[in-house]
C-alpha cells in the first residue's frame, strides 16, 4: 500500500477521530488489563461488556443517553460481582459466567421491547463504529482514558499487591476490598466509555492481548505495564492505518493484528526460552544433599 | 502485654470445628512454635490470627487490641504457605519484597528512602541481594520462599508469623533462614512459627504449643526429638511435603 494514500485518509476528520479514539483505548486498556491478567480475571472485560449491553438497552428503553445507563449498569454489576466473589463460595469464574449469560440476554430482551421505538441497534455496540464517532465521544474517551491510566499508574504497587496475593495484602493491612472495587469499577468505566466508538470486542481484547504479549519477555511488573501500554498503542495505531488502507472495519482489524502479534511473539518466546535454558543466567537451584551413601567405586 | 493473645478460639468449616477452644499467648520477643500433625488445625488457627478466616467463638487480641479493631497490621510480618510457583504477570524479587512496605506508604505516594532501604536490606538478609531484579518465576522453590520471608522482614515486624516456611526448602536454606530469624528474635521480634517438623528453625524457640485434633495438648518446652529423630543426620521423607492433605480437603484444594 502507498504511504501517501494512507496518510491522505487522515485529512478526513472521521479518520482522525477514529485514530485518536483507538490510540487512547490502546494506551489505557492495557494499564487496567495488566492487573486483571494478574488476578486471573482476563475475561472480565468481556463479561462487563455483556452486562453493558443490558445498560445500552435500558438507554434505548428510557430514552436516556446509552453511555450513562451503560456506565451505571456496569458499575453496579461490578459491585455485585465483587460482593459475590468475596462473600460467597461462588468463585469469580461462576460470577463471570452468570454475567455473560444474564447480560447479553437482558440486552437482547430489553432491545426487543424497545425495538418498536425504532432506535435499537445493539450490533453497533458489540463491534463499535469508530468511523461514525463524533468529537464529543472522542473527548469523553480521551478524558476517561486519562483518568483511568493516571489512577492505574499511581496505584500500581498497591493494585499489583492485591492482585498477586490477596491474602497477604489483607494481612499487611491494605484496603483490599476498596482496591478490588476500584479496579472493577475502573474496568467498567473503561469498557462502557469506549464501547460505543471502538466496540466491546476491541476494548476487551485490548485489555488483555498487549499484556499477555509483552509478559513473555518482561521480568518485572512495572516493565510489563509500560511495555503493554506501548504495545497497545502500536497495535491500535497499526490497526487503524491498515483498516483505512484496506477499507475494512477498524475494530476487527485491530483485534486480528493483536492476535497475530501474540501468536508470533509466543513462538519467538518459546525459541528464546529454549536457547536460554541451554545457556542460563542463573545457576540451577542447589539440590538436596543425597540421602544415600554411594557404594565406593570398585578400583 | 502479650503481642498476641488467643483465648478460647474456635474455627469451624461447614459445621465441623477444626480449632476448638484454643488458648495461645505470645509475649514480646518470645519465639513460639505451633506444632501438630497434618489436620490438627495449626494452619487454620494461624489463618484466624491473621484475620483470613473468621472465628466461630473466642477472641483474638493483637498488641492488646481486639482483632476486629486492630489496624496496625504493619507491626506484623506474615509469611504465607508457599502456593506453588508464582505465575501470571512477572514480578521481580524486589517488587514482591516491596509489597511488605506498602502499608508503611501513603496510598499513591512513591517509596521513601526508608522503604527502599528496607527492601534492599531484607533481600540481603536472606541472601538474595544479587537476585533482586530477577523474575521470581526463574528462582528455585527455596529462593521463592526466601523472597516471601524477606517480604515479611521488610515490614520491620514486631511479630513475625510464619506458616510452614520450611516446607520444600533444602537443608542449607533452612539453616540460613534459622540464622536470619534468630537475629530478629535477638532484636526483640516475637515469632509465631507453624511447623510440623523439628529443624534448625526450631532450635531457637522458647516454647512450643502442640495441637491435636484442634485442641492444645502441650504448651511448654519445645519437644525434643526422640529415637531415630534425635540423630542429627536423620532426614525426614515427607510424603505430604507439598501440602497438607487435610488442609486441602478443608480449603477445597489450592
Amino acid at each position: 500500500m502507498n504511504v501517501e494514500t494512507v496518510l491522505g485518509y487522515f485529512e478526513y476528520e472521521f479518520m482522525q477521530r477514529a485514530l485518536i479514539s483507538a490510540l487512547v483505548v490502546g494506551l489505557c486498556a492495557p494499564a487496567v488489563g495488566v492487573f486483571l491478567v494478574q488476578k486471573r480475571l482476563a475475561l472480565i472485560g468481556d463479561g462487563l461488556g455483556h452486562i453493558a449491553l443490558t445498560g445500552v438497552a435500558i438507554g434505548f428503553l428510557t430514552g436516556a443517553a446509552p453511555m450513562w445507563t451503560t456506565l451505571a449498569v456496569t458499575v453496579a454489576a461490578s459491585i455485585v460481582m465483587e460482593i459475590l466473589r468475596s462473600h460467597s463460595k461462588t468463585s469469580g469464574d461462576v460470577a463471570l459466567a452468570m454475567m455473560f449469560y444474564g447480560g447479553i440476554a437482558g440486552g437482547v430482551y430489553l432491545t426487543g421491547i424497545a425495538s418498536d421505538k425504532g432506535v435499537a441497534n445493539l450490533q453497533q455496540y458489540l463491534f463499535g463504529s469508530l468511523l461514525t464517532a463524533g468529537w464529543d465521544e472522542v473527548w469523553t474517551i480521551a478524558i476517561g482514558g486519562t483518568v483511568v491510566a493516571a489512577l492505574m499508574l499511581v496505584l500500581r504497587p498497591w493494585l499489583a499487591a492485591i492482585c498477586a496475593d490477596e491474602q497477604y495484602a489483607r494481612v499487611s493491612g491494605l484496603p483490599v476490598a476498596a482496591l478490588n472495587l476500584l479496579l472493577l469499577i475502573t474496568t467498567a468505566v473503561t469498557v462502557s466509555v469506549s464501547m460505543r466508538a471502538v466496540g466491546l470486542l476491541l476494548v476487551s481484547a485490548l485489555l488483555v492481548i498487549p499484556v499477555v504479549t509483552v509478559q513473555q519477555f518482561t521480568r518485572s511488573f512495572k516493565a510489563t505495564m509500560f511495555a503493554a501500554m506501548a504495545a497497545g498503542l502500536l497495535i491500535a495505531g497499526t490497526g487503524v492505518l491498515f483498516s483505512a488502507a484496506k477499507d475494512v472495519p477498524p475494530g476487527s482489524t485491530i483485534v486480528l493484528i493483536g492476535v497475530a502479534v501474540f501468536v508470533a511473539t509466543a513462538v519467538i518466546a518459546a525459541i528464546v526460552h529454549r536457547v536460554r535454558r541451554v545457556r542460563r543466567a542463573h545457576l540451577p537451584p542447589e539440590g538436596e544433599p543425597l540421602e544415600v551413601e554411594l557404594p565406593a567405586a570398585k578400583a | 502485654m502479650p503481642v498476641l493473645n488467643v483465648s478460647g478460639a474456635t474455627v469451624s468449616y461447614g459445621g465441623r470445628a477444626v480449632v476448638r477452644g484454643v488458648d495461645l499467648a505470645v509475649e514480646p520477643g518470645e519465639a513460639v512454635a505451633l506444632m501438630g500433625a497434618n489436620g490438627s488445625g495449626k494452619s487454620t488457627l494461624i489463618k484466624a490470627v491473621a484475620g483470613l478466616v473468621p472465628l466461630a467463638g473466642g477472641s483474638i487480641e493483637l498488641f492488646g487490641t481486639p482483632q476486629k479493631r486492630f489496624r496496625a497490621w504493619k507491626r506484623i510480618g506474615y509469611v504465607p504457605q508457599r502456593t506453588g510457583a508464582a505465575s501470571g504477570v512477572p514480578s521481580t524479587a524486589a517488587e514482591v519484597v516491596s509489597q511488605g512496605r506498602l502499608a508503611h506508604r501513603l496510598l499513591g505516594m512513591p517509596p521513601k528512602r526508608a522503604d527502599r532501604d528496607a527492601v534492599t536490606r531484607s533481600l540481603a538478609e536472606v541472601g538474595l541481594a544479587d537476585h533482586a531484579h530477577c523474575s521470581v518465576d526463574t528462582l528455585s522453590g527455596g529462593q521463592q520462599q526466601r523472597v516471601l520471608i524477606a517480604r515479611a522482614l521488610a515490614t520491620d515486624p514486631e511479630l513475625l508469623i510464619m506458616d510452614e516456611p520450611t516446607v520444600g526448602v533444602d537443608a542449607e536454606t533452612q539453616a540460613a533462614l534459622a540464622t536470619v530469624v534468630a537475629d530478629r528474635i535477638d532484636a526483640g521480634c516475637a515469632v509465631l512459627l507453624v511447623t510440623h517438623e523439628l529443624g534448625p528453625l526450631t532450635d531457637r524457640l522458647d516454647r512450643a504449643v502442640v495441637l491435636a485434633d484442634g485442641k492444645v495438648v502441650h504448651d511448654g518446652a519445645p519437644p525434643r526429638p526422640v529415637g531415630e529423630h534425635a540423630d542429627p543426620h536423620h532426614e525426614h521423607a515427607h510424603p505430604h511435603a507439598n501440602g497438607d492433605a487435610a488442609d486441602e480437603a478443608i480449603w477445597g484444594g489450592k
